[in-house]
């Protein structure tokens, strides 16, 4: 139960910090369109597995570890493709009179 | 006093809640069985609905439905506005998620026979959502006004015009209206942001209201789960979970394939480009594209997709079989696998096959051939799901090296070689008739033969294997005895 404690604590410390980000972003940028994307996927990703971890608990039904752990590789994949936007964000064909 | 006036108050509030359902709960609680995603692909639509209405009003902000400011405005909202072509990209995504889900959810409930009685009006109801959801694909394709949507949605309003003329003057005003271009994107700007999310929302009102009558349909085995789980909070925390999941999946979509605006509309670049309509119209568009559909052929295609279209709104009221367990209904399991399986072909052809006129020989060739394949293997199928569930637990299956799991994958595996046998000695066939005979394509249809011949005895040995594994086999001997003795 306190392993599960710790899990929840994280995820939510990661939203929080996440959403923080979101929020910090550079709007006229359009490598933070990118960056926003991700973000955004981060914040209803850790949401989604602290929801489903809450009803879980709530019925005294164990955490399956498949899913904790399918949707830890799914936050990090998230959390590497943050930091390679700036090459993601070339991929980006601008129109001719694009930004 | 006290006791005639708390009666006269209890009186007035049982009146009150026999007219108003005060006391009854809200929303029914959902069965422990329901919290599952294939019972809630028809949330998820919703889901994309919402992520939909929430973008769309940010860009109607800034979109102007003109033929000559709607390409330039569109540009500006990708190139100005901020996160201007992420809102356009989930918008499109989230667009074609909902007709996906949509689809999935037609075809689930089609399978678990959902559409059977008390739920006959649900079913034609969410046909019909089905219908504007297809809608809202069509009016928004055209809306950005570049030359591969202005070419598409011009084959479809021309499609009107072979309908009968009294049908045809009403839906052409309707839908195009008597201007030319700016009337006709405005009519399809009007249909898109403003009618048919009302009509949408209220066939959604209706819907919901009905689920909440009969509530979530049964599973068609024979576990029924009888626990109930209440409405709030732990049926809504799991349809957020799944709402979450749903953003996070269409916004990672959204950042690995960003959208491109392709060139705008105009007449010389419309006469070198092919018209070609989006993925979910594409089935139909190669139907169409049949030679003998060709020029008065026309309107006998539209009837036909138009006849698919009323079979499947009216089939509550067709298949009427009290059963609903899956391997009790193998002619409509069958029928709805060549359907998604023709779906799928036909679409994927449309899209390797731009603009290209398909022979009649040609047409019969591939889409008798995928329905041959899937009765095949659907009735094969059949054959061992329902010959293993009526001898589960038997004394007869003793006999068998083989188990059931292990005979059903291994005959998969035999037909689906057979198919692609099958397809390469047709092509070979084809081609040498065409072409002449040369080594290659002899050679290939010898070596398609052969495998298929070596599928066939194959097959033959595991269905003897199969009726050996489930004591049919003496049941099977006995019964050409039978025929051997009534023949002398």
């Amino acid at each position: 139960m306190e392993l599960n404690k710790v899990i929840l604590s994280l995820l939510i410390c990661l939203q929080l910090i996440s959403a923080t980000f979101l929020w910090s972003l550079n709007a006229a940028d359009v490598i933070s369109e990118v960056k926003f994307a991700v973000f955004l996927a981060i914040d209803l990703l850790c949401f989604a597995m602290v929801a489903y971890s809450y009803r879980k608990l709530k019925r005294g039904v164990l955490i399956s570890p498949v899913w904790i752990l399918l949707g830890s590789i799914g936050l990090i994949v998230l959390l590497f493709s943050v930091s390679s936007s700036h090459r993601r964000a070339a991929v980006y064909t601008l129109s001719p009179d694009g930004r | 006093m006290t006791i005639e006036s708390d009666t006269k108050t209890v009186r007035l509030v049982k009146w009150l809640d026999t007219r108003l359902g005060l006391s009854y709960p809200l929303l029914r609680p959902v069965p422990a069985y329901a919290i599952n995603p294939f019972y809630w692909l028809g949330a998820l639509p919703v889901v994309a609905f919402l992520i939909q209405g929430i973008t769309g009003v940010i860009m109607i902000l800034y979109y102007v439905p003109t033929p000559t400011a709607a390409y330039t405005s569109t540009q500006y909202i990708f190139n100005r506005v901020y996160y201007g072509r992420f809102l356009e990209t989930v918008h499109l995504y989230t667009a074609y998620a909902m007709i996906m889900l949509a689809f999935m959810h037609l075809m689930r409930d089609y399978f678990v026979s959902a559409h059977k009685k008390p739920r006959e009006i649900m079913w034609v109801v969410g046909m019909i959502m089905g219908f504007v959801t297809l809608g809202f694909g069509f009016t928004g394709y055209l809306l950005p006004w570049t030359v591969v949507s202005k070419s598409a949605t011009d084959v479809g309003v021309g499609m009107i015009d072979a309908l009968p003329s009294v049908i045809s003057s009403r839906l052409s005003f309707l839908v195009v209206g008597g201007g030319g271009d700016a009337t006709e994107l405005l009519r399809f700007y009007d249909l898109h942001i403003i009618v048919l999310p009302a009509v949408l929302l209220a066939l959604l009102t209706i819907k919901l209201y009905m689920l909440e009558v009969h509530g979530i349909s049964e599973p068609t085995g024979s576990k029924k789960d009888t626990e109930q789980i209440a409405i709030f909070p732990d049926v809504t925390i799991y349809l957020m979970e799944l709402a979450a999941m749903f953003g996070a999946a269409m916004l990672l979509i959204s950042v690995l394939f960003p959208l491109t605006l392709p060139p705008p509309y105009t007449p010389a670049l419309a006469s070198q480009s092919i018209a070609q309509p989006d993925w979910y119209f594409l089935w139909v568009y190669q139907i169409l594209k049949i030679s003998v559909f060709e020029g008065p052929g026309l309107p006998i295609a539209l009837g036909m997709v138009t006849l698919i279209f009323i079979l499947l709104v009216l089939l509550p009221f067709i298949d009427r079989g009290s059963s609903r367990a899956i391997v009790q209904r193998p002619i409509f399991v069958t029928l709805g696998l060549i359907f998604i399986g023709e779906i799928i072909v036909l679409a994927a052809w449309g899209l390797l096959t731009p603009g290209q006129i398909i022979p009649l020989g040609q047409a019969l060739l591939v889409l008798g051939g995928v329905a041959l394949i899937i009765v095949v293997i659907s009735l094969s199928a059949f054959h061992f799901f329902a010959g293993n569930a009526k001898h589960t637990g038997s004394p007869k299956n003793t006999m068998g090296k083989f188990n059931a799991s292990g005979i059903t994958a291994a005959f998969a595996i035999i037909v689906s070689v057979g198919a692609l046998a099958i397809g390469t000695s047709l092509s070979s066939i084809v081609h040498i008739i065409l072409n002449g005979a040369d080594l290659t394509s002899v050679a290939t249809l010898g070596a398609g033969l052969s495998t298929l011949a070596l599928m066939i005895v194959t097959s033959l040995f595991l269905l003897y294997m199969s009726d050996r594994t489930t004591g049919r086999l003496r049941m099977r001997n006995a019964f050409f005895e039978r025929i051997a003795r009534s023949w002398n």
